[in-house]
């Protein structure tokens, strides 16, 4: 008779010893950051190797409603652009994908490989010519016609809304995602008398719903963390600054003030751990929740092929 | 006679149908594809062709003309700084690349023998790649701070004298390799302990009954039959690591003298700090043409998955 149990034989202590230390220096920084905020500044700076809140301070938090510190505004323009990047290239991909998957017409795959060879470029180098055309854009933030005289949708909404609304990752996933399913289900409905919209709608998109999550959750996680576009075309406007943008700015700030602008000059780490958490927590408490969609997407195409 | 007559004329109408169904397929798929292949344009094909001519003129990318210097700006990046820049992006790329890739390989072999709480190690292990990018490289630029961050303490704790990180040019490198490691290790893990999850155990049961050793099942069988995960990890690692970015403009801005910058940093300082599109153009080419391989490689791997689909 065997037992499930797994006698402990020495490998498998090792085992267990080498993911304890790994995960643990993973965690350390993150630990580190969360244990300071609790921390009240001479609590901060009696342990410096790991900071113990001796009894839990959470002005820190409480602070950025007081004082009326702008990450809600941040949180509030990062949603707005969380909401707009999923509905517009998540429709996209949809259709992008039925039209690439099911239905047969001349030019098809040619087509297909032109918006698939935009992913063989690193993204700088669309967002230099990107970046001029938003700041040269016609009639648009002072500019003429010619598209002079103006600083055009830079440091302006439009610049954080246009680019990157095919997002041919996306068709690609969804073309996947069509193969996979019969065609019987939409020829029974044809024969039903459904059009194209009611198939979409009532019959394809029910089935879709696992990739749509994954798609969902892998476009809000690198919306929110999204830096680099935001502080090529948004660095000057504070007011449609992202969370990552702005808090990062906010940390280096001197790192520094409690107060909303700034009154005083000392480092403050523990507001600044505090911040740096509000802004990381919610896209890991998203995984921890959701943990089996994004195995799978993170899998992507690596397996399906 | 009346049959043969017969025959086409019944053929007839469901060959109507047939192009019938041709065109409303076409007619659907032009209806879908005209606004996505018009948005195209003007944010793909239109910037790329842009980019590659801006990249052989002099121009500020805010008043007057494009002027023609032709391969001026490339001529840039075979002199230093430029090719300091270069060799440090290459080098913590493939430095980054190689540790994380092997850590991540061997991280998901151990989760593989069974353990309890693999989910929450996977997390643990995962985490920090959900993070971004700018504030954890914020925040750790606060752990590398001369007299009060965490690491000099550490260092201390050892006997070790403090460091000024960013005067010190190799700890620096270091440091940013250690980062971009601790960010970007979780993605193999997945992807490999998915593929790991994938072989099944009678292949291994079957070679300990031949008399294999825990070293032969590893190097004879895991390994190759990782092969593909292993070439796709390190292509798409390459390409991502090779843009290495928040890491060194937050907490080294590239110095001391150049030391750690990279192609990415210098082309966003180029374009947006400098006015310079034209150089900022050419090393976006660089950098392309750079990573054309692992593109090609890249883009192989995906199609492949779609002829196997078909």
């Amino acid at each position: 008779m065997q037992t499930k149990k797994r006698p402990i034989t020495p490998a498998r202590i090792i085992i267990y010893a080498l993911l304890i230390v790994g995960s643990m220096i993973m965690a350390y920084p993150l630990l580190y950051a969360v244990l300071g905020s609790l921390c009240n500044i001479e609590d901060f700076l009696a342990s410096p190797i790991l900071p113990m809140p001796r009894h839990l301070y959470l002005e820190n938090y409480t602070v950025m409603v007081t004082a009326s510190f702008p990450i809600f505004l941040w949180v509030k323009n990062t949603l707005v652009r969380i909401i707009w990047y999923i509905t517009i290239p998540g429709i996209v991909a949809v259709l992008g994908g039925y039209v690439f998957a099911r239905l047969r017409f001349r030019g098809r795959e040619a087509i297909f490989t032109y918006l698939l060879s935009s992913m063989m470029l690193p993204g700088i180098v669309f967002w230099i010519p990107t970046y001029i055309m938003l700041a040269r854009w016609p009639g648009a933030g002072g500019n003429n016609w010619l598209g002079q005289g103006g600083s055009g949708f830079v440091n302006q909404w439009p610049a954080l809304l246009i680019p990157g609304l095919v997002n041919v990752y996306y068709i690609f996933l969804m073309r996947q995602t069509f193969y996979s399913i019969p065609e019987d289900f939409e020829e029974a409905a044809r024969i039903d008398g459904a059009n194209t919209m009611q198939i979409m709608w009532y019959v394809y998109l029910p089935m879709l719903k696992p990739t749509i999550t994954v798609m969902v959750l892998f476009q809000a996680v690198s919306i929110w963390n999204d830096y680099q576009w935001p502080l090529i075309v948004s660095g000057g406007n504070p007011d449609i600054h992202t969370v990552a943008l702005g808090v990062q700015r906010a940390l280096l700030a001197g790192a520094s003030l409690k107060g909303w602008p700034p009154g005083t000059a000392i480092t403050d780490y523990p507001f600044s751990f505090a911040l740096a958490t509000v802004a990381s927590l919610p896209t890991i408490l998203l995984f921890l929740w959701l943990q089996d969609y994004f195995v799978e997407g993170v899998q992507g195409f690596a397996l399906k092929g | 006679m009346t049959a043969t007559a017969s025959l086409p004329r019944a053929r007839a109408p469901r060959k109507r149908k047939l192009s019938g169904i041709r065109q409303r397929e076409t007619r659907e798929a032009w209806i879908i594809l005209t606004p996505i292949l018009l948005y195209f344009s003007i944010f793909f094909l239109f910037p790329v062709i842009s980019n590659f001519y801006i990249s052989f003129t002099r121009w500020n990318g805010i008043s007057g003309a494009p002027q023609w210097i032709g391969f001026k700006n490339y001529l840039q990046y075979l002199k230093p700084p430029y090719t300091l820049i270069i060799s440090n992006t290459l080098l913590f790329a493939v430095f980054t690349l190689v540790f994380q890739t092997a850590l991540a390989f061997l991280i998901a072999v151990l989760l593989n023998q069974k353990v309890k709480g693999r989910g929450i190690f996977r997390a643990l292990f995962y985490i920090p790649t959900l993070t971004s990018a700018a504030i954890t490289a914020q925040v750790a630029f606060a752990f590398i701070s001369p007299y009060d961050g965490v690491l000099n303490e550490i260092l201390k704790m050892f006997g070790h004298d403090i460091v000024v990180w960013t005067i010190n040019a190799n700890w620096m490198r270091l440091f940013i390799i250690v980062y971009s490691i601790w960010r970007g290790v979780g993605g193999p893990v997945v992807l490999f302990l998915a593929a790991l999850q994938g072989i099944h155990r009678e292949i291994y049961e079957a070679a300990m009954v031949d008399g294999a050793s825990g070293k032969d099942l590893l190097w004879h069988i895991t390994v190759p039959l990782l092969k593909p995960m292993i070439i796709f990890v390190l292509i798409t690692g390459m390409i991502g690591s090779f843009q290495i970015f928040e890491a060194v403009l937050l907490m080294s801005k590239g110095g001391p003298q150049n030391k750690t910058n990279v192609m990415l940093l210098q082309i966003y300082n180029d374009a947006f700090v400098n006015t310079n599109m034209g150089l900022a153009s050419a090393g976006s080419m660089v950098m392309a043409i750079l990573l054309l391989g692992f593109s090609i490689t890249n883009m192989r791997i995906m199609s492949r998955g779609q002829v196997i689909r078909d």
